[in-house]
C-alpha cells in the first residue's frame, strides 16, 4: 500500500491579508473608542491629543527609510499636507457628531461611506469614469444615510 | 424634516474624508506612501497647532482620557500605515480596500456588547446598506491595461 504523501507544511496566510485585518481591528476599535472619549473631550481637544497619536506612527515610518522615489515631490508633499488638514477637520467633525450624541453603531457606518464623495468628485474633477459598482454604491449610500439617520 | 445634529457633523466628516480619497489619491501618484504618510501626519501637527489657542481646552482631564485620545490617533494612523502595508505586500487594491471597509462591523460589535448600544429597525437596514455602499465605492474602475490582462 502507498500511502500518500503527508503535507507537513502548514499553509501561510498571505502577510496582506494579516495587514488587512490588522487595519480593520485598529480601524473598528478606534471607531468605539471615540465614542467612549467623546463624552468627558471636547472635539477640538480630541484632535489636538489625536495629532500627538499620531507622531509614533510618522517615526515607524521615518525608521523605515521608504521615503525615496516619486515623480513630483513638491505636487505629492503639497497634496499630502492637503489630505492632512482635510482629514484633521474631518476627524474634529466625526468627534462632534459623537459630543451630540450620535451613536457610534450609526455614526461609523454613516461616515464609512465617504468614498461617496470621491467618486463623485473624481466623477467631475478627475473625469474618471464610475463603474457599474460604483453607481450602485451610490444609490445604496445615500439610501444608508437616509435610513440611519431615522 | 429634522435633521438632527450628529448626523449634520457625520456629513462634514464625510465630505471631508471624501475629498481626502482624492488629494491622497493625487499625492501618492507624485511621492512614495512612506513620504506622502508624513506629510499627512506634519499636516495633523499644524492643524493641532491652529486649534490650540483658539479654543479653550481643558488641561485638567483625567489621565485615562488623556491617554486614550491619544491611543486613538495612533490606531487610527497605524491603521492607514498597515492598510498602506497590505497593498505594498501584493494585496489587491480590489480587494484589500473593499476588506478594510469592512472595519464598521466591528465597531459596531464593540457598541453593542460593550457600550450597550441600541438600534432602531430603519438604522440596522441603514448599517447593512452602509457596508455594501462601502464595498461597492471602494471597487476601483480597471484600467485599460488590467483589461487586457
Amino acid at each position: 500500500m502507498v500511502t500518500p504523501p503527508v503535507k507537513t507544511a502548514r499553509k501561510r496566510i498571505p502577510a496582506w491579508l494579516v495587514f488587512s485585518l490588522l487595519t480593520i481591528v485598529l480601524w473598528g476599535v478606534w471607531g468605539a473608542l471615540t465614542k467612549v472619549i467623546s463624552a468627558d473631550i471636547d472635539a477640538y481637544m480630541n484632535q489636538v491629543l489625536f495629532a500627538i497619536g499620531v507622531v509614533p506612527v510618522m517615526a515607524i515610518v521615518l525608521l523605515s527609510g521608504r521615503l525615496s522615489g516619486g515623480i513630483s515631490r513638491k505636487r505629492g508633499i503639497f497634496y499630502a499636507f492637503i489630505t492632512g488638514v482635510l482629514g484633521g477637520t474631518g476627524n474634529i467633525a466625526f468627534f462632534m457628531a459623537f459630543s451630540e450624541g450620535g451613536k457610534a453603531s450609526v455614526v461609523v457606518p454613516a461616515t464609512s461611506v465617504s468614498p461617496l464623495v470621491t467618486v463623485i468628485q473624481g466623477y467631475f474633477l478627475l473625469k474618471e469614469s464610475a463603474s457599474g459598482c460604483q453607481k450602485a454604491g451610490l444609490l445604496l449610500a445615500m439610501a444608508a444615510i437616509y435610513l440611519l439617520s431615522l | 424634516m429634522h435633521i438632527p445634529l450628529w448626523l449634520v457633523f457625520a456629513m462634514v466628516a464625510l465630505v471631508f474624508w471624501g475629498i481626502t480619497g482624492i488629494t491622497q489619491k493625487l499625492s501618492t501618484n507624485a511621492i512614495s506612501t512612506g513620504l506622502s504618510f508624513l506629510w499627512f501626519g506634519v499636516a495633523m501637527i499644524a492643524l493641532a497647532l491652529v486649534v490650540l489657542p483658539k479654543v479653550s481646552l481643558d488641561w485638567h482631564l483625567a489621565p485615562k482620557d488623556f491617554w486614550l485620545a491619544v491611543i486613538g490617533g495612533t490606531l487610527n494612523s497605524l491603521g492607514a500605515y498597515t492598510s498602506f502595508a497590505a497593498l505594498e505586500k501584493g494585496g489587491k487594491a480590489s480587494i484589500v480596500i473593499p476588506l478594510c471597509y469592512l472595519y464598521p462591523l466591528l465597531t459596531i460589535i464593540l457598541a453593542i456588547t460593550l457600550l450597550h448600544e441600541s438600534l432602531t429597525r430603519p438604522q440596522m437596514a441603514g448599517i447593512v446598506l452602509a457596508l455594501v455602499a462601502a464595498i461597492l465605492l471602494s471597487q476601483e474602475v480597471p484600467s485599460q491595461t488590467d483589461k487586457a490582462l
